[in-house]
């Protein structure tokens, strides 16, 4: 393996760019993402936001899994809520 | 006084058929009319905003959007536009509407604005050509804003709403990481909103922000992106006073 060779492998394994390249797929793909905060926390990463829909949290996990494969993940994604409101705010 | 319900960022594609429906059907009894604050699909298709207009088709509730960056992906805007004008959305962008409230005029301006950073940390029209005119599309779009809420003033609108996709204020985007503040809003819609003058200016785009701000001019600010507000719109209630009387106010029709 020459030098350059260990630079490529070392950028293809950088935790950093791994979320990077998440977060461009969660915006160009089928989820158009671009709320979703991905984070490293320590040795794992954070993922964290909300989604419209329960469809949409499956395809997020997927996409995760796939990106961050043989990384520890912590989610905290939420379905948005779609109750009507209990109350009016009065505005000054 | 006027019951003003407003959502945005509620990016429906066609695994949201019917989801808000329930919640919009009770407007009626707590709102005068609905505020969309854009990106009111994923990815800007014809087929996503037909979703969209099925959640509002025939509500007794006037109903007014601007469109969000997610409804110019897919690069048909007017077609996605041309879908909410048929399903009874009147889709604003530079312009403003009228709403009769129980003999009271409300005047709603829109645009969706864009981004560029707020005072003391904003871009500048300066340097390469895509640069000024990132710049100068956001100053086009708060240009649109203020005469739109000027012509609403000349209306006799005694209750005017500023709506937009993209931020006026800082304050709402608390939350967000700093660094992508420019991408999120610029100071010149909220320079625009205190020009002209408004009750309310209600905006969506960031969804880790909160909820409550105000522009310098004193003009309460409201973050409506659903996943803020946590339900499926908020309703505000604005006390209306007699139309303004500015030196702007004289213009004509409404964009």
């Amino acid at each position: 393996m020459n030098a350059h060779a260990g630079n490529a492998e070392r950028a293809e394994n950088n935790v950093e760019y791994r979320i990077a390249h998440l977060q461009e797929r969660l915006a160009a793909g089928e989820l158009g993402e671009l709320g979703m905060r991905v984070e490293p926390r320590g040795s794992a990463v954070a993922v964290m936001g909300t989604v419209p829909t329960a469809h949409c949290r499956e395809e997020l996990l997927r996409a995760v899994d796939e990106e961050l494969a043989g990384l520890a993940v912590h989610y905290d994604i939420v379905v948005a809520e779609a109750a009507a409101p209990d109350h009016p705010e009065e505005v000054a | 006084m006027i019951r003003v319900a407003a959502v945005g960022d509620i990016h429906m594609g066609l695994d949201s058929q019917g989801l808000l429906r329930p919640a919009f059907d009770t407007l009626p009894d707590c709102a005068d009319l609905l505020l969309l604050a854009g990106d009111l699909t994923r990815h800007g298709t014809p087929e996503e905003a037909r979703v969209v207009a099925e959640e509002v088709t025939g509500l007794p509730v006037p109903v007014v959007a601007v469109l969000g960056n997610h409804d110019h992906h897919d690069e048909k805007p007017e077609e996605v536009a041309a879908v909410l004008n048929a399903a009874g959305v009147r889709v604003l962008e530079g312009q403003g509407m009228v709403v009769e409230v129980d003999g009271a005029r409300v005047g709603v301006a829109g645009t969706k604005g864009f981004g560029g950073g707020f005072v003391g940390r904003s871009g500048s029209e300066f340097g390469e050509p895509l640069m000024k005119e990132f710049i100068r599309y956001t100053r086009r779009c708060a240009d649109g804003l203020r005469t739109a809420l000027d012509e609403l003033a000349g209306q006799g609108c005694g209750t005017r709403v500023a709506l937009t996709h993209f931020s006026p204020v800082p304050d709402t985007l608390a939350g967000e990481p700093p660094e992508i503040y420019p991408f999120l809003g610029s100071y010149l819609l909220a320079e625009a909103i205190d020009t002209a003058g408004a009750d309310l200016a209600v905006h969506g785009h960031a969804h880790a922000g909160t909820e409550h701000g105000m522009t310098s001019g004193g003009v309460p600010v409201r973050n409506v992106a659903q996943p803020v507000i946590r339900r499926a719109f908020s309703v505000y209630h604005l006390h209306g006073h007699e139309a303004p009387t500015t030196a702007s106010a004289s213009a004509g029709a409404v964009g």
